[in-house]
This record gives C-alpha cells, structure tokens and sequence, in this order.
C-alpha cells in the first residue's frame, strides 16, 4: 500500500470518510475509506471501471461521484450510496473531461472539461434528480400547513 | 479578478454584474434546460464564464462555485453565489505575482484552501473570506502540493502532495 501513488482526495464531513485514487503499474483505483480507522468501503458498481479520476463525495458520503473511462473519451457517474442508483453524465462529442467536482448537498456537478482544446466548465443541476444530502442537525425547511401563531 | 474590477469591465457578463437584467431569451434557456439523464444543465452560466476566459478546476461548496478562470495568461480564482449568478469578492486572494494552481472551498466557500506558485515556490495557503486573511499551511514533512480538497465545515484540509518520489495525501486538521 506504501509503495503507491495516493491522489485526488475529498472528504465528507467533518473528514469522517476519504475518497482518494490509489494508483501502481498503471491501474488507478477508487478507494473510499472511514477516517481515522482507514476501513475500506465498498465503491458498489463504481468497481467494475478502473483508472479511476477526480472523485466528489456528498456530506454523508451517500453520493461518491467519479471520472472513468469510457473508450477514448471519459465519463462522470455518480452513485447512491442509499438506493443503489448509478447516474450517467454523458458530454457531447468534441468534450472531454478533466475535472469533476460534486457539492457537498448532492444538488450541484461541475464538470472541468477540454472543447477544441481551451479549458471550460459543464455545470449540471442536480435538485430534480437526487434528494439533497444535507448536513447532520440541518432542519427541513418549507411544506406542510403553516405554522401556529405562537 | 475582484468584484469590482468585474463591475468595471464594460466586457463583464450582464449574468454576473446584474442578474435581474438578464435578456428574455436567457431566462427561457435556463428555465427551459432540459432534464437530460444526468441533470439540467446550466448553459447560461457556463455560456457567462466562458466570457469571461478559460475556467478551470472546479470545487463546488452548497451553492457556491469556486474556480480558477484566466484570460491572457492571467489567471484568478473566482467565486461565485449559484443562487444569485453573482461573484462574491475575495479581497486580498488573487495576487498579480501569484498563480494559481488549485482551489478547494467548505460549502459556505467561507474558506478557501489555494495551491499557488509564487517566488518560485509551490505553496498552500488557507484563505479566510471574513478576514480576507491569507495564511501558510505547513506540510510536515515538507512536499509540493498539488491539489487540494477541505470538508465541507472546513475543519480539515486533505493535501495531495509530491514527496520522495510519490504522490501521498495529508490530512491536515485546521483550527476553527
């Protein structure tokens, strides 16, 4: 594990879970890991890609987003680490991306992509597609009658 | 760049100096995006930009963008507010002797940690947006940064760093 290039890490919060890309002879692969323990987790269907770049992970860490390769060209995907869902972020051809970063609520992916060769962002919206991941203690707010006057 | 140097500009994007003037038809396309499979996209603000040169690297808080966007061999880290296409200023951030290789922000984007060059040196510096503080982050053992990421309460900071050879991480516990 030593002898191995460690790179493109994130954390959700409060540092309590550690994605980073671990990478020897060529293979570059997800490791999502609990800090300070360093226990490894499971990347679901994240693990049949490999050379593996630039994940995001949500505050819970119940999304865990992803580079991979797709032929000559890369692909985001983004799992649900509660339903199991797997999310596709296909780019039009002519763009490739670099860069992938995910907001910590889930609601918002950006995406450093190359166009004819000059650097640009692919920005997505996220709220009609996942619930928000929000941080622990954060209250709900809106819906439901009105509240009672006090 | 600062915000006011963007409000200046007669070059600066109606999206990003005003946000209630934006023409009709932008408006449509934003309202309009449509839900692909993988979210709606923003082509009006990435269309804003665009404008205002190459942007890359990315680091998204709640709401918040941050990114390091150049023009003319110039390059500043930006933020900016996703629910009011404004930018938020960074006094003291962007220096002309200073250039940015990589920018992480909490989910406030009240911290922002930096990846620079500057004298020659590679460095990582933690921004403080209250303060428009700017201060060194020590790596023990010393290595060159690369890139950077914080927790969303921005408690921790986690460091991609070059050191014997190897790219390692290190987690580095900020104060509060």
């Amino acid at each position: 594990m030593f002898d191995r290039n460690r790179q493109d890490p994130v954390l959700s919060d409060a540092g309590r879970l550690l994605a980073s890309v671990l990478s020897s002879a060529g293979e570059a692969r997800l490791v999502l890991q609990e800090q300070p323990s360093g226990r490894q987790l499971s990347i679901g269907p994240l693990g049949r890609w490999s050379r593996h770049r630039s994940p995001g992970l949500s505050h819970n860490g119940r999304y865990l987003a992803v580079l991979v390769p797709q032929g000559e060209r890369s692909l985001a995907l983004l799992w649900d680490r509660a339903s199991g869902n797997l999310h596709r972020f296909p780019l039009p051809a002519g763009e490739e991306a670099e860069r992938l970063s995910l907001s910590p609520d889930g609601r918002h992916l950006a995406l450093a992509i190359r166009r004819d060769g000059r650097p640009s962002l692919r920005l997505f919206d996220l709220a009609g597609l996942l619930e928000a991941d929000l941080p622990a203690g954060m209250p709900l707010r809106g819906g439901g009658p009105p509240a009672p006057p006090p | 760049m600062n915000r006011g140097t963007a409000a200046g500009s007669a070059a600066t994007p109606p999206l990003l100096r005003a946000p209630g003037l934006l023409p009709c038809c932008l408006w449509l396309t934003l309202l309009l995006g449509c839900q692909g499979p993988g979210g709606r996209p923003l082509p009006g603000l990435e269309r804003q930009l665009d404008q205002l040169g190459a942007s890359r690297d990315p680091a998204l808080g709640d709401g918040r963008l941050a990114l390091i966007s150049g023009r003319g061999g110039r390059e500043q880290v930006l933020l900016i507010d996703l629910l009011r296409n404004q930018p938020i200023p960074l006094p003291g951030l962007n220096r002309p002797d200073a250039q940015p290789l990589a920018v992480a922000i909490d989910q406030r984007g009240d911290r922002l940690a930096l990846v620079r060059q500057r004298q020659g040196r590679t460095e990582l510096v933690l921004y403080r947006r209250a303060w428009a503080s700017i201060e060194l982050v020590p790596m023990q053992p010393e290595g060159v940064p690369r890139r950077v990421a914080l927790d969303p309460q921005g408690q921790t900071l986690a460091v991609e760093l070059s050191r014997n050879g190897l790219w390692q991480v290190d987690l580095i516990p900020l104060p509060p």
